[in-house]
C-alpha cells in the first residue's frame, strides 16, 4: 500500500476517532444496558406503582366491559389506549393511558381495571422513567432538547458518518500489517503496543458489527431528510407512504361496537400460532381512524421493533389490516427492512444474541475509550534523556481529561441513577425527576473533576466512583431484602435478581481497573499523560 | 531516500470532506432512484421505499470514506460531479420512459 495512502487515512481515523469517540462511548454503553430495557424498566418500577394487584387482574372475558366503562368515563382515553394482556411489574394497570404530553411522553398516566364486583376503577401511576433515560442516552448521548426529533439524535447521525469514515479508516491502516498482525496481542515492555493490539483485535473482529450500526443510525437519524430528497428526485408526484383511508360515514363507531379483543386474538392466532401477543394499543377508537396494533413476541423471528413484532387490525370489523410487521408474515421488501432493524436491536435470538450484543457494545465502548487513549499516548512528548521532565501539550492533557471524566461519568452517572432511584422513593415528591438529575450532576461533575485533578489522578478516582456506584446497586438490593420497611424494593425473581448479579460482576471489574490504572500512575514514567508527575506539572 | 514513482495524493480536507458528504449522498439519492424504477417490481411495488430509502447511505458512506483517494480535492468534485451527472441522467431517462407505461 503506498504510503501517502496510508497516511492520509491515519489522519482521518484520528479525528474522526476523536470527534465521534466519546459520544460513541455514552452510545455503546447505554445501548449495551438498553438490550434489557424491559427488564430493567420492571425492575426500576417500585411496587407501590403496580396498581392492580395480579391476582386482581381481569380474565379476557371482562376486556369489552373493561374497554366500555373506561371510555365512557374518561373521555380522554378516547384518543387512544393499551390493553396489557397479563400482568407485568412494569404494567400499572389492565387497560393504560395518557392525557396531556405528546408523543414523547409527558402528561398523566392513568389506568383503569374492573373490581369483583364489575365497577370501574381508575388509578394514576408514574411510570419509571430510568430505561427511558438510559434508552435516550443510547440514542442522544445525553444531548437535551428537540425539535421534531431530538437534536441529540441528529447529533448521533452525524457522529456515526464520522463513525463509519474511522471505521473504514482503521481498515485502510491497518490492511498493510493486518495478517502479520492479526489476533496478536503483545505484552511486553512497549504497553502502548498491547492497546494498539487490543484496540485492533476488537476492531477488526467486531467490524461487521459496527459497520451495520454506523449504517443504521444514519438511518434512524436522517430517514426524514433522505425520504424528501427521494419524494423530489426519484417518485415526483407518487406519494411514498399510502394513508389508510377513513372509514367512510356511518361505519360503526362506539364502545359497544368494537369486536371483543379475545375474539380480535382468536383471528390472528389462526394466521400465525407462533406469535405470543402482549399488549392491544387502540388509538382513536372513536373516530374514523380507528386502528389497533397488536404487539407481541415471536421466538425465533426478526422483530421489527426493539423487543416486539405487530399485527395491524379494524377493532369494528376484527379483520387483519396489516400483516406488515407481524415477524413471518412479511412480504419480501419489509422483510429485508425488518432485518437491518432486528440486527440493530438484536432481537433476533434470544438471550444468547442479547448478551453477545452486550458484549459487542461494550467491546465498542472499549474500542473508542482505547482509540483515545492511544491518541493521547501517541502525542506524548517524550523526556529528552537526562533532562527534566518535559511538560505534555495542553490539548493532549485536555483531551486525557475529557476522555476520562465523559467515559467513566457517563458509567458512574447510570449506576448511580439506578441507586438513587430506589432510595428516594417514597420520600420524593417526583422520583422520576431524580434520574436525570442525579445522572448528568454525576456526569458533569466527574468531567470538571477530571479537569481540575488532572487525568491520571482522576482516572484512578473516576473509576472507584464507578464501582462503588455500580457495587450499591446489589448492596441496596440486599438492604431492601433484609429491611423492607426501607425505601428500596428488589423483586426476587431471577430474571430481574441478574441487574443486581451483573452490577456486582462489573462493580468487580471496575475495581480491577482501578487498581491496574492506580499501579500505572505511581510507575509511569514521569512524562507520562497518565502520571501523578505529569498531573502535578499542569 | 528515492524519489516516490507517483504524485503523493494531497489530503485537501476540505473539498474532500464536502465532495464525499454532499456528492456522495446525492449519488446514494440517484443509485437508489435507480433501483426504485429499474429495479424489481418498479416504483409502483408495495412496501419498496422503505428498503430504497435504507439503501441510500451504503454508496453514501462507501463515496464518503474512499473519496480521500483522488489525487486532489479537484478531482474528487470533477468525478464525483460526472458520476451524479451521469446517474441523475439515467434517472430522468427511466422516470420519462417508464413513467408513462
Amino acid at each position: 500500500m503506498r504510503s501517502d495512502v496510508i497516511r492520509v487515512y491515519k489522519t482521518l481515523h484520528t479525528w474522526t476517532g476523536l470527534i465521534a469517540g466519546m459520544m460513541l462511548f455514552i452510545g455503546f454503553y447505554a445501548g449495551a444496558l438498553t438490550m434489557f430495557k424491559d427488564p430493567l424498566e420492571r425492575w426500576a418500577t417500585p411496587p407501590q406503582q403496580q396498581k392492580v394487584a395480579p391476582a386482581d387482574w381481569p380474565g379476557a372475558g371482562q376486556w369489552p366491559a373493561l374497554i366500555a366503562a373506561t371510555l365512557e368515563a374518561h373521555p380522554g382515553s378516547a384518543r387512544g389506549f393499551t390493553l396489557h394482556l397479563r400482568p407485568e411489574e412494569n404494567t400499572p394497570a389492565p387497560l393504560v393511558w395518557r392525557e396531556g404530553g405528546d408523543d414523547h411522553g409527558g402528561g398523566v398516566a392513568r389506568g383503569t381495571t374492573l373490581d369483583a364486583s364489575g365497577d370501574l376503577v381508575t388509578v394514576e401511576s408514574s411510570p419509571s422513567a430510568m430505561a427511558e433515560l438510559i434508552d435516550l442516552l443510547h440514542q442522544t448521548g445525553g444531548i437535551p432538547g428537540r425539535g421534531h426529533h431530538y437534536w441529540g439524535v441528529y447529533a448521533m447521525g452525524v457522529v456515526c458518518v464520522l463513525y463509519v469514515l474511522a471505521l473504514v479508516s482503521g481498515l485502510v491502516v491497518l490492511l498493510p500489517t493486518l495478517i502479520k498482525d492479526f489476533l496478536a496481542l503483545r505484552r511486553g515492555r512497549n504497553l502502548k503496543r498491547f492497546w494498539l493490539d487490543a484496540h485492533n483485535v476488537v476492531g477488526i473482529t467486531s467490524l461487521p458489527f459496527h459497520l451495520m450500526i454506523g449504517l443504521t443510525v444514519i438511518v434512524f437519524a436522517f430517514h426524514d431528510q433522505i425520504y424528501t430528497a427521494l419524494g423530489q428526485a426519484v417518485y415526483g408526484d407518487r406519494p411514498l407512504f399510502e394513508r389508510p383511508a377513513p372509514a367512510p360515514e356511518g361505519a360503526p363507531r362506539g364502545a359497544d361496537q368494537l369486536v371483543a379483543p379475545a375474539t380480535l386474538l382468536a383471528t390472528l392466532r389462526d394466521v400465525e400460532p407462533g406469535f405470543e401477543p402482549r399488549e392491544l394499543v387502540y388509538s382513536d377508537p372513536l373516530g374514523p381512524r380507528a386502528a389497533l396494533r397488536v404487539g407481541g413476541k415471536s421466538e425465533g423471528h426478526m422483530l421489527r421493533g426493539a423487543t416486539r413484532g405487530f399485527a395491524g387490525m379494524d377493532p369494528y370489523s376484527g379483520e387483519i389490516t396489516s400483516l406488515d410487521y407481524l415477524p413471518g408474515h412479511e412480504d419480501t421488501w419489509i422483510d429485508i427492512v425488518t432485518a437491518f432493524f432486528a440486527l440493530h436491536f438484536g432481537n433476533f435470538g434470544g438471550p444468547v444474541i442479547r448478551w453477545s450484543y452486550v458484549l459487542m457494545g461494550l467491546g465498542g465502548a472499549f474500542l473508542f475509550y482505547s482509540g483515545n487513549l492511544l491518541w493521547v499516548e501517541s502525542r506524548r512528548r517524550k523526556q529528552r534523556r537526562g533532562g527534566a521532565p518535559v511538560r505534555q501539550r495542553r490539548a493532549t492533557r485536555a483531551m486525557a481529561a475529557a476522555t476520562v471524566g465523559v467515559c467513566w461519568g457517563c458509567v458512574a452517572g447510570v449506576s448511580a441513577a439506578m441507586v438513587a432511584g430506589k432510595w428516594v422513593q417514597g420520600l420524593a415528591a417526583d422520583a422520576n425527576a431524580w434520574y436525570p438529575a442525579v445522572y448528568y450532576a454525576v456526569f458533569l461533575g466527574s468531567v470538571a473533576w477530571a479537569f481540575w485533578r488532572g487525568p491520571a489522578r482522576a482516572a484512578v478516582e473516576l473509576l472507584w466512583l464507578s464501582a462503588l456506584a455500580t457495587l450499591a446497586i446489589p448492596l441496596t438490593g440486599l438492604v431492601a431484602w433484609l429491611a423492607p420497611s426501607l425505601p428500596p424494593w428488589v423483586y426476587p425473581r431471577p430474571g430481574l435478581l441478574s441487574v443486581e448479579v451483573s452490577a456486582l460482576l462489573a462493580a468487580g471489574l471496575l475495581v480491577l481497573a482501578a487498581r491496574r490504572t492506580a499501579r500505572r500512575v505511581r510507575q509511569g514514567g514521569a512524562d507520562s499523560v497518565w502520571s501523578r508527575a505529569g498531573d502535578q506539572l499542569a | 531516500m528515492a524519489k516516490p514513482k507517483y504524485t503523493p495524493i494531497r489530503p485537501d480536507w476540505w473539498s474532500k470532506t464536502l465532495a464525499g458528504g454532499l456528492l456522495g449522498f446525492t449519488l446514494g439519492i440517484a443509485l437508489s432512484g435507480l433501483f426504485a424504477w429499474l429495479g424489481p417490481g418498479g416504483i409502483d411495488a408495495v412496501n419498496k421505499v422503505q428498503l430504497v430509502m435504507w439503501m441510500v447511505p451504503v454508496p453514501w458512506m462507501i463515496t464518503f470514506s474512499l473519496v480521500y483517494l483522488f489525487p486532489s480535492g479537484v478531482h474528487a468534485w470533477l468525478w464525483l460531479g460526472a458520476a451524479n451527472l451521469a446517474a441523475f441522467g439515467l434517472l430522468l431517462a427511466a422516470r420519462a420512459g417508464l413513467a408513462g407505461g
